[in-house]
């Protein structure tokens, strides 16, 4: 049926629907253009006269309703307002809350899965793999050293110059530090049998920590269990929720762990330059005006252990005392390496050391023992007795480690020599890799840890890993030198979201070291 | 043989973020906070005593939802994050619906926005402010609203 039709003939067309009971909608239009064939209609009639009458008795009822309301309220004033019709609605929400208050308070139910739901969510349940699946790329075997780490070390049964070990200072297999290691053993036993806080405590840690105090200068210092664990708990002992921290971009796993643990605000600077943090601290300071009022941080790595970069002490200092930041400096592979007497960066750049307000290192470089220490005003040291999770619940440092590092210290103290010699052995070992082919040194040449980079990159990841180890392993094999190239977590959850750019490129590592009493530099070592 | 143990009763609420509802005078807090809080706008906008009831009504709806039913979590460290998830709503009475302490959370913006309506004499703008706000505050407050986030607002990433 046509609209324009019925628009065109309105009642001859209409009429005929209605005559041949067309369908309602037609009929509203018939009622609309013409009333009166609705109208006259018996039922209609009907039903106005009982509407009619309802109506008449709903508005009686209201009237008597209202009648009943207004008859003692209608005069009644409270805080200016009459408050005539307010009553109904007003009635209705004191009632509301007297419901509500009524109710009877009850805990959520937890229901318990039924038999089936149990079996069906473990037939749903697909575990992921805690690993990616191995590709050919990833499968990588390390050469498996048949002795100890030491500038000497046997590899498949054959003698090789290790440049790979972190033996800054070549105090393993050092024979000071064997004596004191079997003293402690005879004397302690090999654990300590419990946290710090919980019978674990010996003699030898609190020598150790007063050792490292003294040595670096510091009012007091805290032992740690594990070197890395050093750095992923006193980050968050002191950052919590909402604190700022400023850190560099490069910095290695384990502080980017402990940045990931504290649940700050978390502000990544460009790879020690100086600028970048200038504009970090500037921005922060200017536009968070609360910034006042939070406990702000600068997170540095004194010798980069993923770019062989020395942080500049001297101008971080500058900016943290411009800005009022707290410095947290990691000297684990700076500490005595840096400075002329090995007591690490403030002593390279002659900052005095108070100006760093907390600094960490770990003891299985130079120190060749293990564990970590933190150290800092007594306060800051304190702090972390009670509230530095790496501290409090782990075993205690093995007092045969302890009593290791006091000794490490103590060769350190009265060989300054060790420190100059190890110099001249970066000077030299730089000197000498400078002028290889078709590799640069990307690192600072005050660097123990030497990174060589291809000249003439590939442009692929792994083509460039590919060739570097390739070089690594000839040099093993022909020449006997021990040297790795880079490697590089590339899952994303493993890295804390921080793949940075100019850092995923691949290096050769070679890594400078004093040799033990006698030789006088490393290439006397050298077939 | 005596008793060798001590029945301890665990503390009700072990969360720092909530716990201080409990406080003997906090709901008398509570009111006197909000009454003076009308005091001052009357005396600060010297507008009409429902104005200032209406201003006070939204500050409260205001503060109020940001700060029971949008932000999550503790300031604590201390509960290892085992309250990230949950209002500071959802946190109170460790979770108990329909206790006293919320129903005097649920009543108290249902009462402001009697005196509100009441003392505006139900006028256009406020009325439908006033409306908003408490509505928006009780159905936040239902017991069945608990840990629902509908049409995915504030919900988790």
């Amino acid at each position: 049926m046509g609209c324009g039709k019925s628009n065109a003939f309105p009642y001859g067309e209409l009429i005929w629907t209605h005559r041949k009971g067309g369908s309602t909608i037609f009929k509203f239009f018939a009622h609309r253009q013409n009333p009166l064939l609705w109208i006259y209609s018996s039922q209609v009639k009907l039903l106005d006269k009982m509407e009619f009458s309802v109506m008449s008795f709903l508005s009686n009822a209201l009237d008597w309703v209202r009648v009943a309301f207004d008859v003692p309220f209608a005069r009644a004033v409270v805080f200016g307002v009459h408050i005539g019709g307010h009553l109904v609605v007003e009635a209705l929400l004191v009632i509301v809350i007297l419901f509500l208050l009524l109710q009877k308070s009850y805990k959520l139910p937890q229901r318990p899965l039924s038999e089936t739901e149990i079996d069906e969510l473990c037939e749903d349940w697909v575990p992921d793999s805690l690993i990616p699946p191995l590709t050919e790329g990833i499968k990588y075997e390390p050469p498996i050293l048949d002795s100890a780490a030491g500038p000497h070390a046997i590899i498949n049964g054959k003698d090789v110059v290790n440049f790979a070990s972190a033996n800054y200072l070549g105090l393993i297999g050092h024979e000071k530090l064997h004596e004191s290691c079997t003293a402690a053993l005879e004397k302690y036993g090999l654990g300590s049998c419990g946290p710090r806080g919980f019978y674990g405590t010996i003699d030898v840690h609190l020598d150790c920590e007063e050792r490292i105090a003294k040595f670096l200068g510091t009012p007091d210092s805290i032992l740690y269990s594990y070197g890395i664990s050093t750095m992923f708990s006193a980050i968050p002992a002191f950052c919590k929720k909402g604190d700022i921290i400023v850190a560099d971009e490069g910095v290695h796993w384990g502080i980017q762990n402990g940045l990931y643990l504290s649940k700050s605000t978390i502000v990544y600077f460009k790879h020690n330059d100086m600028e970048s943090l200038e504009n970090a601290l500037e921005k922060i300071t200017r536009e968070n005006k609360r910034a006042t009022k939070l406990r702000r941080y600068i997170v540095v790595e004194a010798i980069y252990q993923n770019s062989g970069q020395i942080a500049p002490l001297n101008m971080i200092v500058k900016l943290k005392e411009n800005y009022r930041f707290r410095v947290l400096l990691d000297e684990s592979n700076s500490f005595g390496v840096l400075g002329d007497s090995g007591r690490g960066l403030s002593e390279h750049y002659g900052v005095p050391v108070e100006k760093i307000d907390i600094i960490t290192a770990a003891m299985g470089y130079a120190l060749a023992t293990d564990g970590g220490f933190c150290t800092g005003s007594v306060r800051v040291v304190d702090h972390q007795r009670l509230s530095s999770s790496g501290y409090v619940f782990s075993a205690s440092l093995p007092p045969y480690l302890a009593s290791a590092a006091i000794t490490a210290i103590d060769v350190l103290e009265e060989n300054p020599h060790l420190v100059t010699k190890l110099k001249q052995n970066i000077a030299l070992l730089v000197e000498g890799l400078s002028d290889v082919p078709g590799l640069s040194v990307a690192s600072n040449p005050q660097s123990p840890i030497v990174f060589l980079r291809l000249k003439h990159t590939t442009y692929s990841f792994k083509n460039d890993l590919q060739l570097l180890e390739d070089i690594a392993n000839l040099m093993l094999k022909e020449d006997s030198v021990f040297v790795v190239a880079s490697k590089r977590i590339v899952k994303e959850s493993c890295s804390f979201g921080a793949v940075r750019l100019h850092l995923t490129g691949y290096f050769l590592i070679v890594i400078a070291f004093c040799p033990a009493a006698g030789s006088s530099s490393v290439l006397q070592l050298l077939p | 043989m005596g008793k060798l143990y001590v029945n301890a009763v665990p503390p009700p609420d072990l969360n720092k973020n909530t716990e201080w509802f409990m406080y003997p005078g906090v709901w008398t807090t509570y009111i006197l906070i909000l009454f003076f809080s009308w005091l001052m706008v009357l005396s600060v906008f010297g507008c009409t005593p429902g104005m200032a009831w209406t201003i006070v009504n939204l500050g409260h709806f205001i503060v109020t939802y940001h700060f029971f039913h949008w932000k999550k979590g503790t300031p604590f460290a201390e509960d290892q994050g085992i309250y990230n998830r949950l209002t500071w709503w959802e946190q109170v009475d460790n979770g108990k619906q329909l206790t006293r302490n919320r129903k005097f959370l649920t009543v108290v913006p249902v009462v402001l926005y009697l005196i509100a309506s009441h003392t505006t004499d139900y006028q256009h703008p406020m009325l439908f402010l006033n409306t908003l706000a408490a509505f928006v505050l009780v159905v936040a407050k239902f017991p069945n609203m608990h840990r629902v986030r509908i049409f995915g607002i504030n919900a988790d990433q």
